[in-house]
């Protein structure tokens, strides 16, 4: 079965290109070569010049995707990597949305040199700081991580801050795959061929590599130029695609994955199965939109969709995956030293967090200009503004208390709450409840996100509580949920209803909604998160020794695992449920806990709840003030703030 | 006294049979060796002792309870495994990794005790380490890392101890260190030990029962007097030895 299933899904496909273009066309009416598009019919010249060049640049992005993402994961050395891990993608999106708002005479030549400037741009701020740590995987993931959520959330306050334009950008963010002639086709061909021979003469040593970087370098491989080689050409080859058709999510992820799940050994195997699986990929789900067309359904855009056809395929093939050896630190991956006193910065980010929270009440923006909050206006404002700033700071909390667990179950430095696909879910039920409800309460909108996000840890249990499922499976199966509830999300999105307007106002997250009652219940639920996690302590100190040692020491892995799991995503799901997906502090905060040195795990999970809710207050103080008297979105301020702290910490450590 | 007893014990993973068919008792309160040519099912067997596979065919009994039914803290208390390769431990002093060994004993809540510090306190100078305290396990020598994780073992204050080579990364000096030290507790201290060992000569000196696999099967089993006989030794490793005797010393060398 599995062996027939690349072949099963490309035939798929075509039938499905064939339905569209009969659609258009009897067979008999085909224009005959050559073409000459001056004596051709309009549907001729639809089917010689959209169709037709649609199909093959269908097949040749996600060729060079599946290869992007295949280079991506070996040369990282992690599962989850892909080519948006870089910022690559972001990177463009940021260029073209800037230019379509501040400078749209720069477009007029097409998106593709913005675009291209844009990733290089990304690209380039990833490569100096991981130069510093000679591409080190961990220190370049991190890094291209940090340049993605910088640039994705300053492109999304661009987009909020002149709405008018938003249709035409979520469509190029969603990857249109339309074309009106053949030269995406020969762009992306030129591209592919040359990266199809690079990728496979590259094989040999990235496989070399995959032995450690103390045995490659053993075996005379200069590992530096190799690392910077293979990431420029991975990077390259996707921004390629960003520029020629806008992101499109996923394949780079599920190709590589799906190649694995289908049982392909050699390195070399993987990369060039990885280009056609990705090409199937992309394919089928182009094929699917455009039978859906043609039948009459909404135009939407591939790229988005993508999750729906490679989201539930991941899922399938995950068991029959081989587990891979775990990300270990590799030579150049230098921990910060450990911090001779932490007790002493705990009780300082402690004393900070509260000493901002009540500056932060008291202080801020008024119709006066900035200054303390007239006797007045205590009464009224005070309450609204403790509420505010106590959600917050839970919501910052929960999320980071539940990164802190995921990075230590999984030892994965990209795992992230978001990755479970719990904020996924959640997203999509509270856009169902806007869409399947006239004019939503508050309590409505509560129940349908709640049961969202239930949905997708439900689903994440299934696999989590499967026997012996190794964690780097579960993070895998949750970003599969996860991609696929972003796949249906964008879909809405894309019909550019009015109903989604409020959508992607609470997609960027507000604590500006909660009731008080909302924020104390997340306070005590924040509280009772650090419990657990003091109580988990000694499990989270053990996991990370590996499955083989915690087994020895008599932990119970077949409960603990799935239990630390669900406790996340319950985390997860609270938060997100009251204030928006605010998802980029649960990534963030845990990797701020170990750069200020905190190595033993109580303290690691206490510092990093406390950074959670340190940066979510000072958030929730810019999302208030800066765009006056209007609430600007939550997460964005929270990745603003928390990215340039990080990047400061990994330029320390270096240079130490 | 019988400490592990196997009957019919198979491990497969997908295409290869590791394990094929193993009748074995192991027995108590001595230090058991096991050995055999490269890939013939070592670390296999002792995996599936120390209870981190199950077997896919047969049953193993440990102390008179089949080890399926053994809760994992229990069975940690009385049964400690070191793996072959010991994993990075990012950060960690090396009398915290020690006091990990504890787990078993306090779980996940419970408070330590003094009988925990001085379980930890005395593991850590039985194996020589009590001048690193305070230094960070993943900058210690290799052969100080080995002796540190064998510490953790003895702090877990198990009876039984699985030993997966523990002394590859040790210079001679330590490795008869280590030998002696597991020898001396199953003496004095009433401990059974079962060890993975690739150099004869270590065993017919520190070992008092031998277990040689060959292709998964059991090739030998027996006393170590019985093993060092050219005969026996030619049908382990498929190679001409030549035994002889000094000073009371039995000692093996390739070549006939």
């Amino acid at each position: 079965m599995t062996r027939l299933l690349l072949p099963l899904a490309a035939g798929l496909a075509a039938v499905l290109w064939l339905a569209a273009a009969l659609a258009v066309l009897p067979p008999g009416a085909w224009p005959a070569r050559p073409w000459r598009a001056e004596t051709m019919e309009v549907p001729q010249i639809l089917l010689a010049y959209g169709l037709m060049p649609r199909g093959v640049v269908a097949l040749l992005a996600g060729a060079l995707l599946g290869l992007a993402g295949g280079l991506m994961q070996a040369v990282l050395r992690n599962p989850l990597a892909d080519p948006t891990t870089l910022g690559t993608a972001s990177g463009a999106q940021l260029a073209v949305v800037a230019a379509t708002i501040l400078a749209p005479g720069w477009l007029v030549a097409g998106s593709l040199p913005v675009a291209l400037a844009g990733a290089g741009a990304a690209t380039a701020l990833v490569m100096a700081l991981g130069a510093r740590r000679d591409f080190a995987p961990v220190t370049v993931t991190i890094a291209g991580m940090l340049v993605g959520l910088m640039a994705s959330a300053i492109a999304t306050a661009l987009t909020l801050s002149q709405g008018h334009y938003l249709l035409s950008l979520v469509m190029w963010n969603g990857g249109a795959l339309t074309q009106q002639d053949w030269t995406g086709v020969w762009r992306l061909g030129a591209v592919l061929l040359p990266g199809l021979v690079l990728a496979a003469l590259l094989a040999r040593p990235l496989m070399v590599m995959s032995l450690g970087s103390g045995a490659a370098r053993g075996l005379g491989l200069r590992l530096v130029p190799l690392r910077f080689g293979v990431l420029v050409l991975a990077v390259f080859l996707s921004a390629m695609v960003s520029a020629e058709v806008g992101l499109v999510g996923f394949v780079g992820l599920a190709a590589p994955a799906i190649v694995q799940g289908l049982g392909a050994r050699t390195l070399r195997r993987r990369l060039m199965l990885a280009a056609v699986a990705g090409a199937v990929v992309l394919s089928l789900a182009d094929g699917v939109l455009l039978a859906l067309a043609a039948l009459g359904g909404p135009d939407l855009p591939t790229g988005a969709l993508t999750g729906l056809i490679g989201g539930p395929l991941l899922i399938w093939l995950l068991p029959r995956m081989r587990s891979r050896v775990p990300t270990t630190a590799e030579e150049g991956d230098r921990h910060a030293p450990r911090a001779p006193h932490p007790g002493r910065i705990l009780w300082g980010l402690a004393a900070l967090t509260v000493a901002l929270a009540l500056l932060t009440l008291i202080g801020g923006r008024g119709p006066e200009g900035w200054g303390f909050i007239a006797p007045a206006l205590r009464e009224t404002f005070l309450p609204l503004r403790a509420t505010a700033i106590l959600a917050a700071a839970s919501a910052g909390a929960l999320l980071a208390g539940s990164g802190a667990i995921l990075q230590r179950l999984t030892a994965n430095p990209m795992a992230a709450p978001e990755v479970l696909g719990v904020t996924g879910g959640a997203s999509l039920g509270y856009a169902a409840t806007v869409f399947l409800i006239e004019a939503p309460g508050t309590p409505a909108l509560a129940f349908g996100t709640a049961a969202g996000g239930a949905l997708a840890l439900a689903a994440l249990s299934v696999h989590a509580l499967r026997r012996d499922m190794a964690p780097a499976r579960i993070l895998l199966a949750g970003l599969a949920i996860g991609a696929f509830a972003g796949a249906v999300l964008t879909a809405i999105m894309a019909s550019g209803d009015r109903r989604s307007w409020v959508i992607l106002g609470w997609l960027a997250g507000s604590a500006g909604r909660v009731t008080p009652e909302g924020a104390l219940a997340l306070a005590a639920l924040a509280l009772g998160l650090l419990g657990a996690l003091l109580a988990a302590a000694r499990w989270l100190e053990i996991l990370p020794l590996g499955t083989e040692v915690s087994r020895a020491l008599g932990l119970r892995l077949s409960r603990i695992r799935p239990g630390l799991v669900l406790l996340a995503g319950l985390a997860t799901g609270v938060a997100t449920m009251l204030v928006g997906p605010v998802s980029f502090v649960g990534l963030m905060a845990p990797h701020l806990a170990r750069s200020l040195g905190l190595v033993r795990a109580a303290p690691f999970v206490i510092a990093s709840w406390l950074i959670g809710a340190l940066l979510m207050v000072i958030a929730a103080f810019g999302a208030r003030t800066a765009g006056y008297p209007y609430d600007l979105p939550l997460g964005l301020f929270a990745t603003l703030i928390g990215t340039p702290w990080l990047f400061v910490l990994l330029l320390k450590r270096s240079r130490s | 006294m019988t400490l592990f007893s196997l009957r019919g014990v198979c491990r497969d993973v997908p295409g290869r049979r590791l394990v094929d068919g193993l009748d074995l008792d192991i027995p108590e309160g001595v230090v058991t060796a096991l050995i055999g040519r490269n890939g013939s099912g070592k670390s296999t067997v002792l995996k599936m002792l120390a209870g981190q596979h199950a077997p896919s065919a047969g049953s193993i009994g440990y102390a008179g309870q089949d080890l399926s039914r053994w809760t994992p803290r229990a069975l940690a208390r009385h049964l400690a495994y070191l793996p072959q390769v010991t994993p990075a431990s990012e950060g960690m002093r090396l009398e915290e990794l020690v006091a990990l060994g504890r787990y078993p004993w306090r779980g996940a809540l419970g408070r330590f005790r003094e009988e925990d510090t001085a379980a930890v306190e005395e593991a850590i100078t039985r194996c020589g380490l009590a001048r690193l305290k305070g230094r960070i396990v993943d900058t210690m020598s290799g052969g100080e890392r080995q002796r540190a994780w064998i510490a953790v073992m003895l702090a877990q204050g198990a009876r039984t101890l699985l030993l997966d080579e523990p002394i590859s990364a040790l210079d001679i000096a330590h490795q008869v260190e280590v030998l002696a030290l597991l020898r001396t507790m199953c003496r004095e201290g009433g401990m059974s030990v079962v060890v993975v060992l690739h150099d004869v000569n270590m065993v017919a000196r520190y070992c008092d029962h031998v277990v040689a696999l060959g292709a998964g099967r059991l090739v030998f089993e027996g006393p170590v007097s019985a093993l060092m006989t050219a005969d026996t030794l030619q049908r382990i490793y498929g190679l001409p030895m030549t035994v002889s005797v000094q000073e009371n010393q039995v000692f093996a060398l390739p070549g006939s």
